[in-house]
């Protein structure tokens, strides 16, 4: 194999070909910072330095998050320096494990951490795929491998999010296939880094739990995040931010009613920070046009359309619950 | 041995190069995907020129963002079968084609015995062909193995 | 810019039966072949003349003249008419514009109805469109620039009997352009040396050989020597390669019964594809198109003669009128032009001719010459063949031209070279690929083509022949069909 000699039979052969070095194929991928030799190069190269702006802008709270993930962003911009000086050859480990309750911004965070992955080139595509135990694991015999293949292939070139991973591992059916798709994403994870990132998601003290019990998953898992709960306040300018994306707003008075709302929803079963605020307001927007369809011939104003009343939001069973139970 | 001016099959786009390396395929898969198309991967110890359906490794790969999904799985291929051809069909779905779009060879036999031409003569100088693969003078199963 | 005429005498039409139908002669326009306000339906064909009038004929007339000979109109009027529901036969002009930068020149937009053609009839349809009119007095030239071709009627063909797409599906042969190569000398090899220039091309590398538009059966060959010898020479091929391989057998004869028996005895030896001739007329090629499908075979089609009228800009047919007729009377392969080679033609007219070959949907598109949208309501796809003076050299100017969906037929390039068939083959066909697989991994090849084939001659000696051999030849001339419009003009609307 190799090179064809291009010989032809009864003509004298061709000259000896002189194999032509395959490194045209690698050059034509290179990212984008072959050349940098500063973190304001590589910074501006890769435009990593926008996307962590946008994320501390866009997303309330979250300080130790935003902190760690400047972090990590600096040792990648490191590591790509000392590789092109040649001090490092290796790309480094870069799975990681999300934790914290539901609504706590950990999918949201993971796709803007695809994002600073693809800047820096540390991923090729930056596309996120995200995924829970059923897409991985199979029904039966044969079922699993394939499976968890099909999602990883879907997953290359970026970063696989994993909801709720621990729900691979159940140590109470010794022939749960959980274990085969486990055994799947190790192996990937471990020789094709270049290839894909993975993202581990869930409660915190199950992801514990999950990891005490599988050392080779802990082992491969470069950093760990820990999501917060939000504080009544960071809630409230999430309430704000996701308004305002819809082009909302709270009425006069009712930024106060949706305090009480929260403080009153905290407290309830199921509470799942942020995204009991976005489920709240969407049910608030429903009643706010309720009320505005009753006035049939009435012309609204942008301001009327826009505007979710006090009583858009004081309608919510959460009030009648919270006086029946009355304070605790 | 086969006679032809590189001494191998020349089916698919690229026979007439240089063995392409793992990360020029890479390139020719990331240009298929970016097209749209889906690619597959096929291997057989039969390279006959009319020998169209060669046996599906997995089912095409649709959704794939990144050519190292395929890459990988090419070699699973090889490993399953490193005595066979194999290739990468890219299948583009667009109305007015739905067929196949690229089509290159990403592994061979370590020995290509090539074909046979065996004539039978009919009424009139007239002759029928047949091309007969000396791969498959060998049954099933035993093809590609090494001997020698 | 329209023509202002409603002042112009005669170009009205007489709306007055009984004056209109008085024995006599009357202007075109008179008669109602002229009707600025008509607006097109979608089952009529729409023909774009450009008329070059005579010293003196209001252009208005001429189109009107135009619209008249091509559908019901005599240099008289005939009561006769009126046993019928004449306003609706009648071709109506309904546009007119001069031609930019053509002096003299205008282009005259013709309506036809769907009634006026029989359908699934090339015959029928070219009878009426350029029947007489072509040789009408008044007019000193006139040529069919385009023509839109109703789906209704498009409809009433089978198109092509393969197509481009079953095509590569039977010769397992994707993602590049094919190869070929014209047998040279053209006239005069015995069936025995003509079977081993065959054997040398394709077991080199190329995909098909062709016979000449002139190889028949002459008195040095005879066409069933020809045929069982080639064959031999494409089996013995096929096996050295493991490729299936083709060459255009040319069918072409006297009559319909001589090319059903040269046809037949193609399929017997099992040859994949057959070759006619344009110049056997278009009853013959619907009749071999029918042929072909039957019989799962590839019809390849020689334009032999077509520069007869297509060539001058002011008079006859644009060849892209002519694809897009072969493409309804149904053939696979077309002779499409180079834009490079030895042969006429510019590099964006021509890339038009290419595109009423291959496209789903042709849209108007006047830098490349198409005048009108056309739906090709899914029938099969035409493969365009560049062949003429061109060379492993320009294999960028050509892959970048043309795409991936075409022959390219390099005759004197493959058995002109220094090394033999077989190297000239091995040239080509490495160039050929070399070429696609640096298009794909993202090199611009317009500009790196030749480096590109620099490199690859590095490792394959025969393509450093082929380059140090013609490496320079190009055939630059001035084409004298280049598509006329200015951008901002009223054609451009
Ligand atoms: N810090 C934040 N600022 C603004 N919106 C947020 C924030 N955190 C979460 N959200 C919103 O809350 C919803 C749920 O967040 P998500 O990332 O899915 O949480 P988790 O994955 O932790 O369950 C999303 O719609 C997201 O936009
Ligand atoms: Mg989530």
């Amino acid at each position: 194999m190799g090179s064809p000699l291009y010989s032809i039979p009864g003509t004298a052969p061709a000259t000896t070909p002189v194999a032509e070095p395959t490194a045209d194929a690698a050059a034509a991928q290179a990212s984008p910072s072959t050349e940098a030799r500063t973190v304001s190069e590589v910074l501006a190269q890769s435009q990593a330095g926008a996307v962590m702006d946008e994320l501390d802008r866009d997303l309330v709270g979250l300080t130790p998050i935003k902190a760690r993930i400047r972090d990590i962003a600096a040792l990648l911009v490191i590591d790509k320096l000392r590789m092109n000086l040649g001090l490092q050859a290796q790309a480094p480990s870069l799975h990681m494990s999300f934790t914290g309750n539901p609504g706590t911004g950990k999918t949201t965070v993971a796709l803007r951490m695809a994002e600073i992955l693809f800047r820096l080139g540390y991923v090729r595509k930056g596309h996120l795929v995200a995924v829970t135990r059923d897409d991985l694991v199979g029904q039966y015999i044969g079922h699993t491998a394939p499976k968890t293949r099909e999602v990883l292939k879907r997953a290359m070139g970026g970063v696989l999010f994993i909801d709720e991973a621990y729900y691979l591992y159940r140590p109470e059916n010794e022939r749960d296939y959980g274990q085969e798709a486990i055994e799947i994403l190790l192996q990937v994870m471990e020789n094709q880094r270049d290839d894909l990132v993975v993202i581990l998601a869930g409660y915190k003290d199950r992801m514990d739990t999950f990891f005490r019990s599988n050392p080779g998953m802990s082992s491969r898992i470069a950093h760990h995040l820990d999501f917060p709960d939000y504080a009544p306040g960071e809630l409230l300018r999430i309430a704000d931010k996701l308004l305002e994306q819809h082009n909302y707003r709270f009425a006069p008075g009712a930024r106060a009613t949706f305090e009480e709302y929260l403080t009153a929803r905290i407290r309830q079963p199921n509470f799942a920070n942020a995204r009991s605020v976005r489920n709240a307001l969407d049910r608030a927007r429903l009643r706010q046009a309720s009320r505005l369809f009753a006035d049939q011939d009435r012309r609204f104003t942008a301001e009327e359309l826009t505007a979710i009343a006090a009583c858009d939001i004081r309608a919510s069973r959460v009030f009648q619950a919270a006086a029946t139970q009355g304070p605790s | 041995m086969m006679t032809n001016p590189v001494s191998k099959i020349t089916q698919g786009q690229f026979s007439f190069l240089p063995e392409l390396t793992d990360a020029e395929i890479a390139l020719q898969i990331e240009y298929g995907l970016s097209r749209g198309y889906a690619w597959s991967i096929e291997y057989t110890d039969d390279p006959h020129p009319r020998n169209t359906f060669w046996e599906m490794f997995g089912m095409p790969m649709f959704d794939l963002k990144d050519a190292a999904g395929v890459l990988t799985e090419v070699r699973n291929c090889r490993k399953g079968f490193p005595q066979h051809y194999i290739r990468l069909i890219a299948f583009d779905g667009t109305r007015g084609v739905e067929s196949i779009a690229m089509s290159f060879i990403v592994n061979r036999p370590a020995s290509e015995p090539g074909f046979g031409l065996i004539r039978q003569e009919a009424a009139g100088r007239t002759i029928r062909y047949t091309v007969h693969g000396y791969a498959t003078d060998r049954p099933e199963g035993e093809r590609g193995i090494e001997t020698s | 810019m329209a023509i202002a005429t409603g002042a112009s005498n005669g170009a009205t039409a007489i709306t007055d039966a009984k004056r209109r139908y008085q024995a006599g002669v009357l202007k075109y326009g008179q008669m109602g072949y002229w009707e600025p306000d008509y607006v097109p339906k979608d089952t009529d064909t729409v023909c774009l003349f450009r008329i070059t009038p005579q010293e003196g004929v209001d252009p208005v007339e001429a189109a009107a003249a135009v619209a008249g000979e091509s559908s019901t109109a005599t240099w008289t009027v005939v009561w006769t008419d009126r046993l019928t529901a004449c306003d609706s036969y009648r071709a109506k002009a309904f546009r007119l514009e001069p031609v930019p930068n053509g002096p003299g020149q205008f282009f005259a937009w013709v309506a036809y109805d769907i009634i006026l053609f029989e359908e699934g009839s090339i015959a029928n349809m070219t009878a009426s469109l350029i029947g007489n009119v072509f040789s009408f007095k008044p007019l000193k030239a006139a040529r069919l620039e385009d023509i839109r071709i109703p789906a209704a009627y498009v409809k009433t063909f089978k198109g092509p009997p393969t197509g481009l797409i079953v095509e590569r599906e039977r010769l397992d042969k994707f993602g590049r352009p094919l190869l070929g190569a014209t047998t040279k000398p053209k006239l005069g090899l015995s069936g025995r040396n003509y079977g081993r220039v065959i054997y040398e091309g394709l077991k080199g590398g190329l995909d098909f050989m062709k016979d000449d538009e002139n190889i028949n059966s002459q008195p040095f060959m005879h066409w069933r020597d020809r045929f069982l010898y080639v064959m031999d020479a494409v089996n013995k091929a096929s096996a050295a390669t493991g490729e299936v391989k083709g060459s255009y057998l040319n069918v072409t004869a006297a009559t319909m019964e001589d090319m059903y028996e040269r046809a037949e005895f193609a399929r017997q030896l099992g040859s994949v594809v057959v070759m006619i001739d344009l110049v056997i007329g278009w009853t013959a090629i619907q009749s071999m198109s029918n042929w072909a499908r039957r019989n799962d075979m590839i019809l390849h089609m020689h334009r032999a003669g077509h520069g007869t009228y297509t060539r001058q800009k002011n008079h006859g047919v644009s060849f892209r009128v002519i694809a897009k007729w072969l493409r309804l009377a149904g053939v696979d392969h077309l002779h499409a032009g180079t834009a490079v080679g030895k042969l006429e033609g510019d590099p964006l007219t021509v890339q038009g001719y290419y595109n009423v070959c291959r496209d789903s949907y042709t849209r108007r598109d006047l830098p490349r010459g198409i005048f009108f949208d056309q739906d090709w309501c899914d029938i099969r796809k035409v493969m365009p063949v560049a062949s003429g003076g061109i060379h492993a050299g320009q294999m960028h100017q050509l892959l970048d031209l043309f795409g991936d969906d075409v022959v390219l037929q390099f005759g004197g390039g493959t058995i002109g070279h220094p090394a033999g068939i077989q190297a000239g083959a091995v040239a080509n066909r490495v160039a050929l690929e070399a070429m696609v697989k640096a298009r794909n991994e993202g090199h611009n090849i317009r500009i790196e083509g030749a480096e590109i084939l620099r490199k690859a001659a590095r490792f394959c000696g025969p393509l450093q022949q082929a380059l140090d051999t013609w490496g320079d030849i190009t055939f630059n001339y001035t084409p004298t069909d280049a598509s006329d419009f200015t951008p901002t003009a009223a054609v451009a609307r």
